[in-house]
């Protein structure tokens, strides 16, 4: 902590504090009234989510740098990937409803535990220091490993929950034990300390940083599924509810990235100095090798999958592989764009199998939805676009994002990048079979016999309305966002650096 | 607003137009009544678009080469992506070949029972990105439009096809999207080396030629390749024709004729478009190979049609060798080729858009497209056959039919032309000509001539107005493009003559 500059400013945390107060207001509602207000919870939600969403957008006014000595930082990454992550709890909230009313669970606790999770990802998001970083991880984590154990009846939702909880923990370990050992080194948990004492080279024990960085890769790439930490993937996403399988394939992995660009690309992407190049050099090859393997396991073997939710658990852990490409070029930008439209094309995908799943998720075999396509086309249509976004068919937004890194990680010279870039290619060819396949099922075959068409609530058409749109929007009309993060220098090589200068 | 948008767009918005008709008028509405609305709506939205499409005959100035009723705007600034569209002499003829098969292609659909709504729509969203292809004077938007014509066309093999649909369609699905990722690739580099501002066709062609924008000779080879590969598997030539044919014989009729006649040119189109003016030295050092696997197609697309008993496979391998031809006047660098090859584009479409419509009428009244279990069709259906004989001998390249035309112009100019070997690949590729001969005269002889040799023939309803009408606007453009080839050749013309300049001048200045 810069103890010299405390830099104390409300504003500067008010979506954090805002999340987390709505989410004591609403356990307070709960307790008072006597049935569980369902949609009085959820409007509260969602009320407090859009004054986070305000005053997300507000803090683009004030000065950039570090607030609270440090602590957090606002900066383009914070504020553009706080969206996102608002923009993913919106949505959740919208679907949570219907969800809780179908499978009769008390909404009090699910809608604080949103709350709670969001405020905890905003502030991963916002985190200028290891300890906030690690702050925000253990909220957001904790959240999720309560909501994937949501459904408490049901043994694969308890599996699903004790897994992720295991895994997740052993994964903060290491983030832990990296951030201990990179304090040891630097002698400072500030991300722009840490920047600063690689670039003027005051490093005591240079191979206490480079294990300190490992263990921080392995910790980071855990949380975002890479390759290969991601065998917890599949498994948690089978057994958790939908919806919340949903809300942890994006929100926290979008906040993840934040604060692994945060402290990769900005500390330890500096190349001033023999330690700096050493470590940047290391840290990006490695990157790549996990890009890689990230993108081809992902995508191979949800070839494979018959079961929709491990389908898009494996397509979620090769999107972490696109993004890592993103990564590997430095530019943020291209890593904020592709997680919003990764996460707006997910979380639609999984609210349309929530629906087609029925209460407690019986209905999850892609064979289940044979010849359903032309029955509900309100369903089925959504979610025909949502896969071919996935697989990135223009006009929608899966394409664009993935062009705009292919165009970023292509422009750069270097033929490590290139090669990338046909790897990522030949993927994303291998993942437009498996991405066909529940079209194929939905439209192509005849109606399994039995077949009742879900009843759809106001607010999930809403939910699906909003992200169907979103997705042609940024497909067609990206310009004015892709302008908006050129503004904001988003694009920057180095975000703490422009920060910095800003702020003298 | 301009010409060109509005023709891209009809289609479209009347889509949409279709979509909002349908949620108004199906409540408590008469199921049968009202496909046929949707039926009679679509074929008006097609018509409307082809009669605004003869505007931009209208408006066409012959005397230019470069794009003409263009609209540019700036779309996604922040990548240099701008909504860029117009026609010049290569495009023209297509766009309206694109406008003349819908009709046709609708009216080939009238008989499709199952979810009407959705197959009329998938169809008009397949006329905007089709015709959207050949309009884009953006790498971008052309990319885009690329794509979208896969999408309705993947639902309509999968959901209306036969058998084998699901199959087919995933084939037809995946080898394409093979392709034009590698070509989104190739599109990224050259936006690139460019400089990274725009997307436009014009611009980089005219830089390439300008020698401004140089590409790297060892990446352009490469660059070379993404592209033709991807308008190789769509064309298809020989060897990656494999997709063609099982999509053919499981697609709908309509989708066969729309398949064969339209989207086929979109990879001939790409050659020309991409390939010869972004890598003129490339293209020429790699016509001889390319016209080696032109003519092995000819010849064994030939072949293999020869020995189909299937009508629908028959007509799919005539294109492979059809389009072969239109490959090879391409690579060879000539005016008359290049002229032969635009016009073969267009004839291919008429033929085998017919004859697909002619394999599809009886189809639809036996149910088989096995040409053993027809023969003496001549009889009860006089006036079927009649047409079908044109159809079959324009496409076989008789003179004053429009197919002899074309394969004249390719073979001629093939001859003459300075790339080696291109001799002897026109010698061989003229026994494509005999060879389409044996196999259209042999089919015919079975299906049309000779004796009623199963007693199920003998009763066939000949043609009703719908199928003529369907039918007969391509019988008399198989004539006419025969009789007055030059009201076609003369607006491609100085477009054709343009790209080749280009590439002499590019070679001239590789030689000193």
């Amino acid at each position: 902590m810069q103890l010299e500059n405390l830099n104390l400013n409300y504003w500067a945390i008010a979506p954090e504090i805002i999340a987390s107060l709505v989410g004591v207001l609403i356990m307070l509602v709960d307790a008072f009234s006597k049935r569980g207000a369902r949609r009085a919870n959820a409007v509260i939600a969602l009320i407090g989510l859009a004054a986070a969403l305000i005053s997300t957008v507000r803090l683009d006014w004030m000065g950039r740098g570090g607030y609270f000595g440090g602590m957090v930082v606002i900066d383009p990454i914070r504020i553009f990937f706080s969206v996102t992550i608002l923009i993913v709890s919106i949505v959740v909230v919208l679907l949570a409803g219907q969800f809780l009313r179908d499978e009769g669970l008390p909404p009090g606790e699910f809608f604080s535990l949103i709350m709670f999770g969001t405020s905890g990802m905003l502030l991963l998001a916002a985190a200028g220091d290891l300890v906030t970083v690690f702050l925000g991880l253990e909220i957001a984590s904790i959240t999720t490993y309560i909501m994937a154990g949501y459904r408490r009846y049901d043994v694969r939702s308890n599996e699903s929950s004790l897994k992720y909880f295991l895994l997740g923990s052993f994964s903060t370990a290491f983030l832990l034990y990296g951030m201990a050992l990179t304090y040891g080194a630097t002698k400072t948990t500030n991300i722009d300390g840490i920047r600063q004492a690689i670039s003027a080279g005051q490093i005591d024990y240079p191979a206490l940083l480079l294990v300190g960085a490992a263990m921080m890769l392995v910790g980071f790439g855990f949380k975002i599924a890479s390759a290969p930490f991601h065998l917890w993937t599949p498994d948690v996403y089978e057994g958790a509810p939908t919806i919340v399988t949903g809300f942890m394939g994006t929100g926290p992995k979008v906040a993840v990235f934040a604060a692994f660009l945060r402290v990769f690309a900005g500390s330890f992407g500096v190349t001033a100095t023999s330690i700096g190049t050493q470590l940047h050099d290391t840290w990006l090859a490695a990157l790549m090798v996990i890009a890689m393997i990230t993108m081809t396991i992902g995508n191979v073997i949800a070839i494979s999958q018959k079961n929709v939710k491990r389908l898009l658990a494996y397509s979620s852990i090769a999107h972490a592989g696109y993004a890592l490409v993103g990564f590997a070029t430095g530019e943020v930008a291209s890593v904020a764009f592709y997680m919003l439209t990764y996460s707006i094309m997910s979380l639609g995908a999984f609210a349309v199998i929530q629906l087609l799943a029925r209460a407690g998720d019986r209905k999850t075999e892609i064979a289940d939805y044979a010849g359903i396509g032309f029955e509900v086309p309100g369903l089925s249509f959504p979610l025909a676009i949502f896969l071919l976004s996935l697989a990135g068919i223009p006009p929608t937004a899966g394409f664009m994002s993935k062009f705009y890194i292919f165009k970023t990680a292509w422009s750069q010279n270097n033929y490590d990048l290139k090669f990338l870039v046909i790897v990522a290619v030949v993927n994303s060819i291998i993942s437009v079979y498996y991405y066909l396949y529940p079209i194929v099922v939905m439209f192509f075959r005849p109606l399994v016999p039995g077949f009742v068409k879900p009843r759809v609530g106001a607010a999930t058409a809403l939910a699906l309305i909003l992200t169907v749109l979103g997705i042609f929007y940024l497909g067609i009309l990206p310009n004015r966002l892709l302008k908006a993060m050129e503004r904001g220098s988003l694009s920057s090589q180095s975000p703490q650096v422009q920060v910095m200068n800003k702020n003298r | 607003m301009n010409i060109i948008t509005i023709t891209t767009f009809l289609p479209l918005i009347g889509g949409i137009v279709l979509l909002l008709y349908s949620i108004l008028a199906s409540r408590g509405g008469d199921q049968e009544r009202l496909k046929g609305q949707y039926r009679v709506l679509t074929l008006l939205i097609t018509i409307v678009t082809f009669v605004v499409s003869l505007l931009i005959l209208v408006a066409f100035d012959y005397s230019q080469s470069g794009p003409q009723l263009v609209q540019k705007t700036p779309w996604i600034g922040a990548l240099g992506v701008s909504y860029f569209v117009g026609v010049d002499g290569i495009s023209l003829w297509l766009v309206l070949l694109t406008t003349f098969l819908m009709p046709v292609a609708i009216l080939a659909s009238w008989h499709v029972e199952k979810r009407v709504r959705e197959y009329m729509l998938f169809m008009l969203l397949l006329e905007t990105g089709m015709i959207g292809v050949f309009v884009s004077f953006d790498m971008f938007l052309f990319y885009l439009f690329f794509e979208i014509t896969l999408i309705p066309m993947y639902f309509l093999i999968g959901v209306w096809g036969s058998d084998r649909r699901i199959y087919a369609a995933i084939k037809f699905f995946i080898y394409t999207m093979v392709g034009s990722l590698l070509m989104l690739v190739a599109i990224i580099a050259v936006y690139l080396y460019n400089g990274g501002t725009t997307f436009d066709i014009i611009e980089i062609t005219n830089n390439i030629a300008t020698g401004k924008l140089v590409i790297p000779h060892d990446v352009k080879f490469w660059l070379w390749l993404a592209f033709a590969f991807a308008f190789f598997i769509k064309v298809p030539l020989f060897p990656l024709h494999t997709w063609l044919p099982d999509a053919h014989v499981e697609a709908p009729t309509a989708a066969s004729i729309i398949l064969a006649g339209i989207l086929l040119k979109m990879g001939t189109y790409g050659l020309m478009r991409f390939n010869l003016p972004f890598f003129p030295e490339i293209s020429r050092q790699a016509a001889p190979y390319v016209m080696l696997f032109a003519v092995i197609g000819i010849v064994y697309g030939a072949l293999v049609a020869m020995v189909q008993p299937d009508m629908k496979k028959l007509v799919a391998y005539s294109s492979v060798s059809h389009l072969g031809f239109v490959v090879m006047g391409i690579f060879a660098f000539t005016e008359q080729a290049m002229q032969g090859a635009l016009y073969q584009m267009l004839n291919h479409g008429v033929s085998s858009g017919a004859l697909f419509l002619c394999v599809g009428l009886l189809y639809d009244r036996r149910h088989t497209r096995e040409i053993n279990e027809y023969g003496g069709v001549a009889t009860p259906m006089p006036q079927y056959s009649t047409m079908f004989t044109i159809i079959a001998l324009s496409s076989l390249g008789l003179p004053l039919l429009n197919g002899f035309v074309g394969e004249f112009l390719i073979l001629l100019g093939t001859f003459t032309s300075t790339v080696p070997n291109a001799r002897a690949f026109a010698i061989v590729g003229a026994s494509g000509v005999i060879l389409s001969a044996v196999y259209l005269l042999w089919m015919l002889q079975r299906v049309v001539f000779g004796e009623i040799t199963k007693k199920e023939n003998a009763t066939l309803k000949d043609m009703n107005p719908r199928e003529m009408f369907s039918l007969v606007p391509l019988v008399i453009m198989a004539i006419v493009m025969g009789v007055v080839p030059m009201a076609f050749l003369r607006a491609s013309e100085k477009s054709v003559n343009g790209i080749k300049q280009a590439v002499e001048a590019k070679i001239l200045k590789a030689a000193k």
